[in-house]
């Protein structure tokens, strides 16, 4: 395992010889992992987190959570249905007859 | 090339009566019985003919020597525009075809298939249609047999554009089940064909264009009851990761990845669906098939591994927990949703025999893993123009990436190979197991790419970038043309044996066949066959339409039929189907095939060759018939 190499300021000269074995630390080549299966670098410029930045998604919770709520809702209906077909066996789709 | 059989890919009189034995018994399980029925040169009963997917079929009545004398036997229309994909399924002397929106299936019988035994038209929201992100196409059916003397019927099972899994008696076409598996409100929808593995159907998803988390799911196909449902993103449970996950290869990842190579609650709208193939192997008990693209395509709105996007998967078929997990495309920065065709194959490389899956991925690079545990095998570039990656470190499992073809914001990217199309997309490929030899539909495609910021909303389309798309360095840029290739991969060997260029991009599959010929459709119409073994040329038809499906054969009355749809559409088809101009447009597809149009327009429906185009009706000229009684005035 690759120990993460971050390359900032006073670190920068003193990194070169490191950065050039390393491959291309200078630049996100997905090499240097944090851990296994996390390899992952901002891009020289762009930032680690894009909270507060201006590449900010400023995503809406409510909308995040729109399709986990209706998953659950289907997967509702859907146990109604077959709980009935087990029962009655017949498909009734149209839970308001169930 | 030392051979191995493929699971149930080779045939003999006594499978054939052991297949007839089980299921008059009706003692194997289901899957046991599919296993034994793709045997038989009669059916093809699921996407790919059997679990190896491998589309490969041991008839040879067709070869080399006769292909030439291949003619149209019989056809049916099925009175649907748009993209047609996926293959018919044959069972039992029965066709069933699947078709574009509003996904009608339809029954022929093979003895006489100018009659429509039966016909399903679903009626859908058509709002569904402005949420399907590339055409309203649908890659097929299952078929699930008995098993229980009729208890439950024998199944034919289609999934529907507005997102319902519907199960459909095969005898008589009545529904019989119907559940809800996606929801367009949430920009969710379904175009991958279910897959039936033992008394289960296995469904994908649709929707990443539309930030939608991707899911599998696993519905009991006696009662429609759920059985499972894993994730692509979010929290191990989710996912299906437990202890084991990934023991043999630690290096590619194991917990707690799905939320730690995400920032914040953005892998909730992470991508990830499932829309393309899979595979089976019943003793492993393990399905094989690949996550798709992470949301949006602007990689700067979501820093991080982004996994389990992107992933090949493994996984158990009984509780869906994931055997093993590689993720082939770490933070994508290109679209390369990684839902391609998993084919099976028992193959020596570097001297071991070896239990191997092979996956052509839209990054244009092919995979040859261990289906065991997931160990890399080979990972190979489908073409040497590919230009994202410098290699794949074999060891780590990690591409190395050239950051001069990766995108970001404020950046346009360009001459980027392969493009959002890939150097493969949903093309059924096949694998010949006597010759070792994978024939592959690949797209020569690269582009100019540039993302935006956008907000995130609920059943509204959240791609964020601007694309441009060309032929690659082997096409013809000025004029738009070279868009393809296919080309016939030893995975032992890490290369190809033959390639050809194509003028569009060969989209929708191959057939391989024990007679050395290898079948394909191109999006300008044809369907052509070329020798598996030289690549060379041998016959063509030209088509109504476009082919975006794959090539299948079975046997019928003693004669090996070659059959295909016809009906242009798909990503590739998008500027014909919905007449746009402007080259950005489709998600950059409107460019790249600008002269598409020039070739051929739409369509919708199935051709059946044979040899000499004999079928039903060159037999039996009266043969459906309304009367056979001439009357004469007497003179």
């Amino acid at each position: 395992m690759k120990k993460t190499l971050r390359i900032t300021g006073a670190a920068l000269a003193g990194a070169v010889a490191l950065a050039m074995t390393a491959g291309s630390a200078l630049a996100y080549d997905g090499t240097n992992c944090k851990a296994p299966g996390n390899c992952w670098e901002p891009k020289p410029g762009y930032p680690e987190k894009v909270a507060g930045s201006k590449y900010d998604p400023k995503h809406d919770p409510k909308e995040l959570a729109k399709q986990g709520d209706s998953i659950k809702e289907m997967e509702a209906r859907n146990a109604k249905r077959s709980a009935h077909f087990k029962e009655t066996g017949k498909w009734v789709y149209d839970v308001s007859k169930l | 090339m030392r051979r191995f059989h493929s699971i149930g890919g080779y045939v003999s009189a006594s499978c054939v009566a052991l297949a007839l034995g089980g299921l008059l018994a009706g003692a194997a399980n289901a899957n046991d019985r599919l296993v034994e029925m793709a045997k038989n040169p009669e059916n093809y009963v699921m996407p790919g003919l059997d679990y190896t997917a491998d589309n490969y079929s041991e008839m040879d009545q067709i070869n080399t020597g006769n292909v030439k004398d291949l003619r149209v036997a019989w056809t049916f229309s099925t009175g649907l525009l748009n993209g047609h994909e996926g293959t018919p399924l044959v069972v039992d002397g029965v066709m069933y075809v699947n078709s574009s929106f509003p996904n009608n299936v339809y029954a022929l019988d093979l003895k006489n298939p100018g009659k429509i035994k039966w016909q399903y038209k679903p009626k859908q929201d058509p709002a569904a249609r402005a949420v399907a992100c590339c055409d309203l196409v649908n890659r097929g059916l299952a078929y699930w047999p008995t098993d229980d003397k009729g208890k439950t019927p024998n199944l034919i099972l289609s999934n529907q554009l507005d997102g319902h899994v519907v199960a459909l008696n095969a005898d008589t076409g009545e529904m019989y089940w119907k559940v809800e598996n996606s929801d367009i409100k949430v920009g969710s929808t379904l175009t991958v064909a279910p897959y039936v593995v033992k008394d289960m159907v296995i469904v994908g998803s649709s929707g990443a264009e539309l930030g939608v988390r991707g899911y599998a799911t696993a519905y009991n196909v006696k009662t429609g009851e759920q059985v499972w449902r894993r994730y692509a993103t979010g929290p191990d449970a989710e996912i299906g990761i437990g202890d084991d996950f990934n023991k043999d290869n630690p290096q590619y990842g194991q917990k707690g990845l799905g939320l730690a190579t995400w920032e914040g609650d953005a892998w909730k709208i992470g991508g990830g669906t499932n829309w393309g193939w899979y595979a089976y192997d019943p003793s492993l008990d393990l399905i094989y098939y690949g996550s798709g693209n992470p949301s949006p395509w602007n990689e700067t709105m979501r820093p991080g591994d982004n996994k389990w996007t992107m992933t090949i998967m493994a996984r158990n078929a009984d509780d869906g927990m994931l055997k093993w997990g590689y993720q082939k495309t770490p933070h994508d920065e290109w679209d390369y949703a990684g839902v391609n065709v998993m084919m099976l194959s028992d193959q020596n490389i570097d001297g071991k025999d070896l239990k191997l899956v092979t996956h052509p991925d839209r990054n244009g690079i092919i995979y040859t893993l261990n289906r065991v545990n997931g160990d890399l095998v080979r990972a190979d570039f489908l073409d040497d123009t590919v230009n994202v990656w410098t290699h794949v470190d074999m060891k780590t499992g990690i591409p190395v990436r050239n950051p001069e073809y990766g995108t970001r914001m404020d950046h346009k990217g360009k001459d980027i190979c392969p493009s959002a199309m890939g150097y493969h997309d949903q093309a059924h490929d096949s694998y010949d197991p006597e010759r070792g030899l994978f024939y592959l539909a690949i797209n020569h495609i690269c582009m100019d790419w540039e993302p935006f910021m956008l907000p995130y909303r609920a059943g509204q389309f959240f791609v964020g970038a601007t694309l441009s798309m060309y032929p690659g360095p082997k096409g013809d840029r000025a004029n738009y043309l070279g868009l393809g290739q296919v080309k016939a991969y030893s995975a032992p060997e890490g290369k190809y044996k033959w390639s050809v260029m194509e003028r569009f991009a060969a989209w929708g599959g191959t057939l391989a066949t024990k007679g050395g010929v290898m079948f394909y459709p191109t999006l300008d119409g044809y369907l052509k066959a070329r020798n598996s073994d030289t690549g060379e040329l041998l016959w063509k038809f030209k088509m109504p339409s476009g082919g975006i499906g794959y090539p299948m054969t079975y046997e019928h009355d003693g004669t090996q039929y070659v059959a295909v749809y016809y009906g242009v559409g798909g990503w590739p088809g998008v500027g014909l189907v919905f007449d746009l101009q402007d080259p950005t447009a489709g998600l950059g597809a409107v460019g790249a095939f600008r002269n598409l149009q020039n070739w051929t327009q739409q369509g919708g429906g199935l051709l059946v060759f044979s040899l000499d185009g004999k079928g039903p009706y060159s037999e039996d000229v009266n043969l459906d018939e309304y009367s056979t009684e001439i009357i004469t005035d007497g003179t």
